[in-house]
């Protein structure tokens, strides 16, 4: 397996707490069905790369309620995640959290019962839920392995500059 | 006419499980528990360095990586000759036991309550406590503006749902200072494990990094909080519900099963290992007056695939598993296997790990007319939870003494590099039970790797004899009166805390609004 860059930004300031202002930038899927697992890949990059103060990294896999630690410390909150959405592989998707009302109905997690989106509304019950961005890669294949489809993996860049550019963005549009 | 019943999913689990019940006059007469998800991710492992198991093992569940993390880092200890110092344990004990804790609060209030309750009914409470008011006006707020996730969807309340407002809206309140629980607390595994989700330190020989008094002292104080509320709100709500508005439901036992149940044992209180929080033990045939445990010999332990979509094999032992898909396959109805022990279907979990342990709040509650069923487990879960707790304390002071000793290790480094040839099984009790890894090693790489994972134990579908699996037997007989409202059907697989997570779970709009938000 190849060397990746495990440790979060997070943790890079010290421990287990985010210090604000907390813009967390979250990559989220299975790195063992291949582009299921693009979010994470796009965070283990992000990693690498000088980010501007007060934004974190966290590589989520794929633990839905397991996340509110997270989720309720961040005022800003990027989801970088697989969608299945029907178009081509390698896609990307882009929306506010508010823009899908009822998320639950409208957007089914096909596994997690309890997935991302649901987790980021239960988390106005213990506090704050943070403004939040979904950035959605269009997979090709989910099928067990751990390497993207070359589509999704020439994207990458496309990505990350859609999330840095994301993170000059100061309001919902 | 036996009425056939389908619940697809089975909601607010971790995973996607499909049960089919077949019902005549109001009762289950025959189940099947399918696992709908293919699984199988250990083949990705061969010909991998084995001490990446590890890492990836962990990748094979979002909800539950640190337990494969552990037990994949114990059958590498045990194919590399590796032996864990009692510093390098008790930190991987401190890691799992913060993850008990979150897991079984999170699986009671966030998963289960809603099963036992009216929720509706804290629109009538007439109290005039602040907190319970508040509680009152936020979930009235979201059913005015028909936003009530995650509290429904949910089934019909029925003869056990409690509907004392009071009592409803305390379960509410406690569901949400739950949440805030289960946040901190998984902060308390990052203290050692330098990140969440998915750890890092546990590897082959101990743990990575050596722990420092602030780091102690900070896990702690954590501790300190989950205990008051694990004391205070969690074993009395438990207690309240199981032998209170519940108390018929334990009475009956609905969701007993096989009454035969496994514990690898787990969580050495002292150096040795001679002191378990969780002793290891088998028991067949349940007599709750004398319970008979035996010891776990793991070579009886087989998979068989006979109703499972696996290519055709006789049961193996987990060291010679296979994972080939046969998708054609006649009579197949699940991706899970069939472990069993001597042939025989066991149950793993809180329960099991009670009544192997004799412990006597159990079994003093069985003594009062309890049966082991699906109130039990849920009190079984409670007090393993106690348990646990304090034994953290205990590591946490031995920890303590050892760090001031001279030589003080975490890891024994001597055997990091993998052997030429080998074999190793590592086992953990787990929150959600017993838990193993089988790893075989030729030429410094993984020649084959299989883990038999709870759910699976509990999940499993039929064998070669046609013996019911643990789910599907504990569904007979439980009372359907209404098939359109299989409620109690859920209260019993709920139970067991399923997980078939091991799986995707990417996001999948219903609809195809999706691409308006296309990016050109």
């Amino acid at each position: 397996m190849k060397k990746q860059k495990l440790l979060s930004a997070s943790h890079r300031k010290g421990g287990d707490k985010i210090s604000p202002p907390d813009i967390v930038i979250l990559g989220i899927g299975n790195m063992l069905l291949s582009d299921e697992g693009v979010g994470v890949h796009v965070a283990n990059k992000l990693m690498g790369i000088d980010l501007p103060k007060g934004v974190s990294v966290v590589e989520g896999g794929t633990d839905g309620f397991r996340l509110l630690n997270v989720i309720t410390h961040a005022d800003r909150l990027i989801v970088v995640d697989a969608i299945k959405g029907g178009a081509a592989p390698g896609s990307i998707y882009r929306f506010n959290i508010n823009e899908v009302k009822n998320c639950p109905s409208v957007f089914k997690t096909s596994v997690h019962q309890i997935g991302i989106l649901e987790v980021i509304k239960v988390s106005g019950l213990i506090g704050k839920t943070p403004r939040t961005t979904v950035i959605g890669i269009e997979p090709k294949s989910i099928e067990m392995g751990m390497e993207l489809s070359p589509e999704i993996r020439e994207n990458i860049p496309r990505i990350i500059k859609l999330i840095l550019d994301e993170l000059k963005v100061t309001s919902d549009k | 006419m036996a009425k056939k019943i389908t619940i697809d999913p089975i909601t607010r689990i971790e995973g996607h499980l499909k049960i089919e019940v077949e019902v005549e006059n109001g009762k289950v007469t025959n189940a099947w528990s399918s696992g709908t998800m293919a699984r199988g991710f250990e083949a990705l492992l061969t010909g991998k360095d084995p001490r990446d198991a590890s890492y990836v093992t962990s990748r094979f569940c979002g909800v539950c990586y640190s337990v494969h993390q552990l037990a994949s880092a114990r059958a590498l200890d045990d194919a590399f000759g590796a032996k864990v110092p009692w510093g390098g344990d008790l930190i991987r004990n401190l890691v799992m036991g913060a993850e008990y804790i979150y897991d079984h609060l999170i699986h009671f209030y966030q998963l289960s309550v809603l099963d036992y309750i009216d929720i509706m009914a804290i629109a009538n409470y007439k109290g005039n406590d602040k907190d319970l008011l508040a509680v009152k006006d936020k979930i009235v707020g979201l059913v005015d503006v028909k936003d009530t996730f995650p509290l429904t969807p949910r089934y019909k309340p029925d003869e056990f749902s409690v509907n004392d407002p009071e009592i409803v809206t305390m379960a509410v309140k406690h569901y949400i200072d739950g949440l805030k629980m289960n946040a901190k607390a998984r902060n308390m595994g990052a203290i050692w494990g330098g990140r969440t989700p998915h750890y890092q330190n546990i590897v082959v020989g101990g743990v990575t990094s050596y722990p420092d008094v602030n780091q102690v002292a900070r896990f702690r104080n954590m501790l300190d909080e989950q205990k008051k509320f694990v004391e205070e709100v969690y074993i009395p709500d438990v207690l309240a519900f199981g032998t209170g508005p519940l108390w018929k439901l334990a009475e009956l036992g609905f969701g007993g099963g096989h009454y035969n149940y496994l514990s690898y044992g787990d969580f050495q209180r002292d150096e040795g290992g001679r002191d378990l929080v969780f002793p290891s033990g088998v028991i067949i045939g349940l007599d709750p007056s004398n319970i008979k445990v035996n010891s776990v010999d793991t070579d009886k332990i087989t998979e068989s695939v006979k109703f499972s979509w696996y290519r055709e094999n006789n049961p193996v032992h987990p060291y010679n598993g296979e994972q080939l898909f046969d998708l054609d396959k006649k009579d197949a109805y699940s991706f899970v296997k069939a472990p069993r022990y001597n042939g025989i279907p066991l149950e793993v979990g809180p329960l099991a790990r009670m009544l192997v342990s004799k412990n006597p709040a159990l079994i003093d509650l069985i003594k009062k007319g309890a049966k082991p069923g699906a109130v039990a487990r849920h009190a079984a879960r409670a007090i393993e939870t106690k348990l646990i707790v304090d034994a953290c304390y205990g590591w946490l002071d031995e920890l303590l003494t050892e760090m001031t000793k001279p030589g003080f290790k975490i890891h024994d480094t001597e055997h990091w590099n993998p052997p030429e040839i080998g074999m190793g099984a590592g086992f953990h009790e787990a929150p959600r039970g017993a838990l193993g890894h089988w790893v075989k090693v030729k030429n410094k790489k993984i020649e084959n790797y299989q883990a038999v994972v709870p759910s699976t134990w509990n999940a499993s579908p039929r064998c070669e004899n046609g013996t019911r699996g643990q789910y599907e037997e504990s569904l007979i007989g439980v009372p359907v009166p209404d098939p359109d409202n299989p409620i109690n059907i859920v209260r019993v697989i709920r139970s067991f805390d399923p997980c078939l997570a091991c799986a995707v779970h990417l996001i999948d709009p219903q609809t195809n609004k999706i691409k308006k938000f296309l990016i050109e």
